[in-house]
This record gives structure tokens, C-alpha cells and sequence, in this order.
């Protein structure tokens, strides 16, 4: 009686029923077997994974990478080219005194540290030695004629390689001249030696300025790119609203810090390299000597930057929270940026007290620090006391950050300001 | 079981949700109704744990839920939200590890759903650049992939051609078939009619009315139709009908007296022939409107 034509109940069981009948699988059929559940896996090592898998197939990253390498292996190549050419000569000669004077300038440069490699042609005369320069088999051409000793080139030669001459050339007419005289050298300029002490041989200003530069590019590159990287990673997630669909599945805690062990892990590793780049090629330059010092600072350099890094991730990690898409990030990213450029700014052109203070607090410590090492200037005490301090924030930074991105990530409406997301409750 | 207490939510001075009760029986299908602003978003998020309820609990066995209880719910929100730019297969491996999966095992369930949803061939394509409709196709397979114990989905059939919102049905079903209690909010009465057992319905903030449909049907006065051959004015004179409306053959009256039918029927066919006497039960709409008026 109380059934009604009009009822939908019985269309439902109908349903129902040609459901099971078509071709979709029988209940069951995306059932997860019990091997397939994970026992006690980290989560945030599953994000971290994937926040390294995703920038690793990246096309921007590795050719940004790749690019940033060849400039870093290109230019120290340059440099070895350099400072390689300028200590090889090839030179004509006419006549024996010449060839001997010749030698003496190779033996002086021996004896200073800075061998030259001298290729000696020997030439019938003058004319000759004019004509071997002028066709450009030969760089440079010493000619002695009467008392006068010529060094022929094509351009005015290398002031370095005029003053190495006249020196052998005064050292030769001296000898020749005293033992005329019946007397020798060393007695004419006995009280005469002037010796070079280097009380700080790595005081070479640029090279100083070339290490502080590079430290000082290198990390405002990799903090920007991987801090960036992680401002973003956090939008898009706010952006597409998956964040919803995660903070289901996973504890933000855990997101966030997949999210900064993930980019600082990537980040690390391009340093690394770089840095590894960098010292190989120093190896293969006329600055080899100085492999050691700037080793041991590239060492503590990478020590500092991923505390300094650390310390900055999960305040990326809020300036993407406070965004609600890509393009908020323009606003919300400032700040950061300037600490980065602070930084280095800083530890490249940063001196005595400003660097002194500057290698003391915290991010500006990654470059300024192992400047100060560099140059000597710092005890060995010092980089670590630097370093704790560095860890503390660090430590402060990611649990305020940890908060703030908290309150924020779920706020899709609107962008935020950081003031908002304090006071936010949950 | 899934069930809220007392579920209540404020956003500054605005009371979103108030104070809603509500039982989703384990192996049901619940739909969740109520106009736009009603509050059924704010709920379930709230369900979902990314919002704090001011007030109330969240109960998941007669106990207030945990965090790894609530990891293992599949939830679609009602902003999609996926990966637009990421490959199709390994966004959902990687939501599938998140609720808990193997490496592996998320990869063969992933497979296994989108080949159910025809997209196999589609599995290592940017998000993206699928159309709308199989874009909430892999939504919906990151909610079930990982065989979740309980289904909360926001508007799961908005945007779904007619042949997609049946496979959905399917899917839902066969999940409720092994014991899942599965939530959904739509705004489509009567696929809601055609799918539930049981029904939620919200309207400001606070739930207007709640149980089985067949119970929110006959929970009014039940009213009957009757047609006749000429005018149906006779039917004020029987006891036991109250007589609501009569139009030329047509009379919309409710029986009050045990054997009133009987009398009906009677006087009816003495006086000609009885066209229909059937039971007039409201459908959803009707229910939605009276509930929510």
C-alpha cells in the first residue's frame, strides 16, 4: 500500500544490480595486499625523495647546473691558460753571450719559485734574430751588439720578462767586468742582498678577492635557487590544494622537514661539486700553492653553508606559505633575498670589523667565516663558536618557522601577511 | 563507524558549524546535503582533521579519532588538488606511499586504477594536460588507491559526464560493499536519492535532518492519492480522511483511521471506478525542501 510507483529505492537496487554485471572489476579488485603496506617507513623521507626527484628531472635545474660548471671549469681553464702562456718564451739568439744570458734569466726564475719555460733558438746574427721575430717563429729575440744588448720584440716585450734580462744581462757584465777588474761579484755586492719575506704568503689581494667572490656567488646562487625551490615547492602545493590531501595523510612536521632535507641535501651536493670543480682546477694553476689554505676554507665554507641554509629553509618554507600562488612569492620573498645579498655583500667586499662582526651572525657567517680563515685572520676557536651560534638560530629558525607555516599552508583564500599567520590560531 | 559529537566550528564572530551530530554506519553510503555556505565543506574538513573544530569530537569506533586512523581515510577535497605539472602515475605512487603503501605496492594499485579508469596509456603525462573530467578521475584514485577504511568526498560527481558518475557509483559502491563507511556531499538530489542509504542534511551550519531515506520518507504524515470517474467531492463525507485538496477526480487526503482505505475504496466503487489509490511519498527534493524551508 505504501509502495509508490514514484520511488527511486528499487531504480537504486537496479543499479546495483547491472553494476556487478558490467565490466569493471568485482569488489576487491584494488585491494592492497598486506606486503604492500609500508611498517614504519619515514614519511618525510618519502617527501624528501620526491622533492629531489622532482628538481633532479627538472630541464631548468640541470641545465642551470651544467651552466654554472662550464663557467667554473671555463674560467679557471682561462686562468691556467693565462698564467701559463706568460711563463713560456720563445726566444732568438745571436751568439754565445746571448744564449748564456738567456740561461742566467732561467736559473734566476728557478731560483725564485717561478720557473720559465725558455725555448733558445740560436741565429747567425742580428738580422736574423730581427727576422725570426718579425715571422713570428719566435717571440721575443736578445741581440748584443758592442756594449749594447737589444731585446727585440714585436710590441714593447712583457715588462717581467725585460727586467728578468737586464738583470742577467747586468749580472753577466758585472762577473766580466770584475774579473777585469781582479775582483769577483760577490765581493763588489757583499751587504747588497735584499731578501723578500712574505709574513702572510696568502696575502695575495687577488686571489683573496677571487676566493671571497666565489664563496660569495656560489652561496647566494645555491641559497636563492634551492630557497626559491622550496618557497615554491610549498605554493604549489597551497596553490593546487593538494596540501589538503596531504596534511591527511602525513603530520606537517614531517612535510616540512621532507621538504628541507630533500633541497638541502640537492643543495649540498651542487656545492660540492662546484666547490670540487673549483679546487681540481686550482690545482692546474699558477695559484696551486695556495691549494691548502683555500681547501681548508672551502671545507668550512660548506660546513657553514648548510647550517646557514638549514637556517633559512624553513623560513622559504613560510614565505611560500603566506603566498597562494607563484606570484605572491614576489612579495613575500623579499626579505630573504636581502639577508642573501647582505651576506654577500659582506664577505666580498665586507673588511676588518665588518667582517669580524659579520662572521659572527648567523647566515652572513657562511661567507664571511671562512674568508676570515682564508686570510688567517680568525683563531682557531672562532668558526665554531661562529658555528653554534649559527645552530641555535637554525634551531629557532625551524621551530618558528615550523609554526608559522603551519598556520598558513591551509589558508588558500588570500595571501597573508607574516603578522597574520602569528596571531593565526590553527 | 564514523560519527561527529557536538561538532562545532567559529571563524571570528561567523558560527560556520554548529554543534552537528552525525553517523555514518560502517558499510553505508551517507550523502551529506545542504545549500552552498551550509557548512558541509567546513565539516568534513574538519572530519579530515585540517581544521580544529572549536568544539566536538570526531569519533572513529565509538573513540575519539587518531592521527594514523585518519591517514588511512580517503579524502577528496572540494578544491582538487593534485600536482598539475607532475607525470600522472608518479604523483600517485607518491600519494600512495604517503598513506602508507610500498614503493611497489602503491605503484601496482596506482596502475590498477587508472587502467580501470581508462588512462594507462595516459600514466606518465603531466596532470595537466588530461581533460577536466579524467583529471577528477585521478583525484578520485588518489581518495581509494590506498584501500582506505573510511571515504570522505567533497562533491565527488561535480563535473563527471553521466557515464563517469556511474563508474563513480561503482567504485563508491563496491567500497562500501566491504564495510567502508563513505561520506560524499552533492548538490544532485536526486543522484544522492539513487545512491544512499542514509542521508545528513544540513542547512545553517546545523543538521535539519538525519537517518535512512527510507525513515526520512515516512517520517512526515503519510498522504495518499486517490482518482475516480467524476467528481471525488464525496470523499469529505468518509470518517477517518482528513481530505487536503480536491480537484475534479483528483483528492490528496491522509488516512487516519486504521480501515479508512477500506471505506474509500468502497464507497468508491459503488459509485464507479477507482482510476488510483496509491501512497504519495515525498522524494529527497520534496524532503530537502520541507527540511530546509
Amino acid at each position: 500500500m505504501t509502495t509508490s510507483p514514484t520511488t527511486s529505492r528499487t531504480g537504486s537496487t537496479s543499479t546495483t544490480t547491472t553494476s556487478s554485471a558490467r565490466t569493471t572489476p568485482p569488489t576487491g579488485g584494488g585491494l592492497v595486499r598486506d606486503d604492500e603496506r609500508a611498517t614504519g617507513q619515514s614519511l618525510w623521507l618519502v617527501v624528501a625523495g620526491r622533492e629531489m626527484l622532482v628538481k633532479l628531472t627538472d630541464k631548468n635545474f640541470i641545465i642551470s647546473t651544467a651552466v654554472t660548471l662550464a663557467f667554473l671549469a671555463g674560467s679557471l681553464g682561462l686562468q691556467a691558460l693565462i698564467g701559463g702562456g706568460s711563463n713560456k718564451i720563445t726566444i732568438a739568439v745571436a751568439g754565445p753571450q746571448s744564449r748564456q744570458v738567456i740561461e742566467q734569466v732561467g736559473r734566476n726564475a728557478e731560483q725564485r719559485d717561478q720557473p720559465m719555460q725558455l725555448t733558445i733558438t740560436d741565429s747567425p746574427d742580428a738580422a736574423a734574430v730581427t727576422a725570426a721575430v718579425r715571422g713570428k717563429s719566435v717571440e721575443v729575440g736578445l741581440v748584443h751588439e758592442g756594449d749594447a744588448w737589444r731585446l727585440v720584440g714585436l710590441s714593447t716585450p712583457a715588462t717581467g720578462l725585460t727586467a728578468s734580462v737586464r738583470e742577467a744581462v747586468q749580472h753577466q757584465v758585472l762577473g766580466a767586468n770584475a774579473a777585469a777588474a781582479g775582483t769577483t761579484v760577490d765581493v763588489l755586492t757583499r751587504g747588497s742582498t735584499v731578501d723578500v719575506a712574505a709574513l702572510d704568503p696568502n696575502d695575495d689581494p687577488g686571489l683573496r678577492y677571487a676566493v671571497g667572490f666565489i664563496f660569495a656567488f656560489l652561496f647566494y646562487l645555491a641559497s636563492l635557487l634551492f630557497g626559491m625551490t622550496i618557497a615554491s615547492s610549498v605554493v604549489e602545493e597551497k596553490q593546487s590544494r593538494v596540501v589538503e590531501i596531504l596534511v591527511t595523510a602525513i603530520p606537517l612536521r614531517q612535510l616540512l622537514l621532507g621538504k628541507v632535507a630533500g633541497n638541502t641535501l640537492l643543495a649540498l651536493a651542487q656545492m660540492v661539486v662546484f666547490v670540487g670543480v673549483g679546487l681540481i682546477g686550482l690545482s692546474f694553476s699558477s695559484y696551486s700553492s695556495f691549494l691548502p689554505a683555500i681547501a681548508s676554507a672551502s671545507g668550512w665554507f660548506l660546513i657553514f653553508f648548510i647550517a646557514g641554509f638549514v637556517a633559512l629553509a624553513c623560513l622559504w618554507a613560510v614565505a611560500g606559505s603566506l603566498a597562494t600562488r607563484n606570484e605572491d612569492l614576489q612579495s613575500t620573498t623579499p626579505a630573504l633575498t636581502t639577508i642573501l645579498v647582505v651576506a654577500m655583500m659582506v664577505g666580498l667586499v665586507g673588511e676588518g670589523a665588518v667582517r669580524t662582526v659579520g662572521s659572527y651572525i648567523p647566515v652572513i657567517s657562511t661567507v664571511a667565516m671562512p674568508m676570515r680563515l682564508f686570510t688567517g685572520d680568525a683563531a682557531w676557536w672562532e668558526p665554531i663558536v661562529s658555528l653554534l651560534i649559527t645552530l641555535v638560530f637554525a634551531a629557532f629558525a625551524v621551530v618558528v618557522g615550523e609554526r608559522l607555516y603551519a598556520r598558513s599552508v591551509l589558508q588558500t583564500q588570500r595571501r597573508m601577511t607574516i603578522r597574520e599567520a602569528m596571531r593565526a590560531g590553527d | 563507524m564514523l560519527e561527529t559529537r557536538g561538532l562545532t566550528r567559529t571563524f571570528g564572530e561567523t558560527r560556520a558549524v554548529t554543534d552537528v551530530d552525525l553517523t555514518v554506519p560502517t558499510g553505508s553510503m551517507t550523502g551529506f546535503v545542504g545549500g552552498n555556505g551550509a557548512g558541509k565543506t567546513t565539516t568534513m574538513r574538519m572530519i579530515m582533521g585540517i581544521l580544529a573544530p572549536t568544539a566536538g569530537d570526531v569519533l572513529w569506533q565509538g573513540r575519539p579519532v587518531t592521527a594514523a586512523e585518519r591517514a588511512r581515510f580517503g579524502y577528496m577535497p572540494e578544491e582538487r588538488g593534485l600536482y598539475p605539472k607532475q607525470p600522472v602515475l608518479r604523483q600517485l605512487v607518491y600519494l600512495g606511499r604517503l598513506h602508507g603503501l610500498t614503493a611497489a605496492g602503491a605503484k601496482r594499485t596506482a596502475l590498477e586504477h587508472l587502467e580501470r579508469f581508462g588512462l594507462a596509456d595516459r600514466s606518465d603525462v603531466k596532470l595537466e594536460t588530461l581533460s577536466l573530467g579524467n583529471q577528477q578521475r585521478v583525484q578520485i584514485a588518489a581518495a581509494v588507491m590506498a584501500q582506505p577504511i573510511a571515504l570522505i568526498l567533497d562533491e565527488p560527481f561535480s563535473g563527471l559526464d553521466p557515464k563517469a558518475v556511474d563508474a563513480m557509483a561503482d567504485l563508491l559502491r563496491e567500497h562500501a560493499a566491504r564495510g567502508v563507511p563513505v561520506l560524499f556531499s552533492s548538490h544532485q538530489l536526486d543522484l544522492v536519492e539513487r545512491l544512499c542509504d542514509h542521508l545528513v542534511v544540513l542547512a545553517k551550519g546545523t543538521v535539519v535532518a538525519h537517518g535512512s531515506v527510507d525513515e526520512l520518507r515516512h517520517r512526515g504524515r503519510l498522504l495518499h492519492r486517490l482518482v475516480v470517474d467524476g467528481d471525488a467531492g464525496w470523499v469529505r463525507d468518509i470518517d477517518g480522511v482528513s481530505v487536503l485538496d480536491v480537484d475534479g477526480g483528483t483528492a490528496v487526503l491522509e488516512l487516519v483511521a486504521h480501515d479508512a482505505s477500506d471505506r474509500i475504496l468502497r464507497e468508491a466503487l459503488r459509485r464507479g471506478s477507482v482510476r488510483e489509490l496509491s501512497a504519495l511519498v515525498p522524494t529527497l527534493s520534496d524532503i530537502y525542501r520541507e527540511v530546509t524551508a
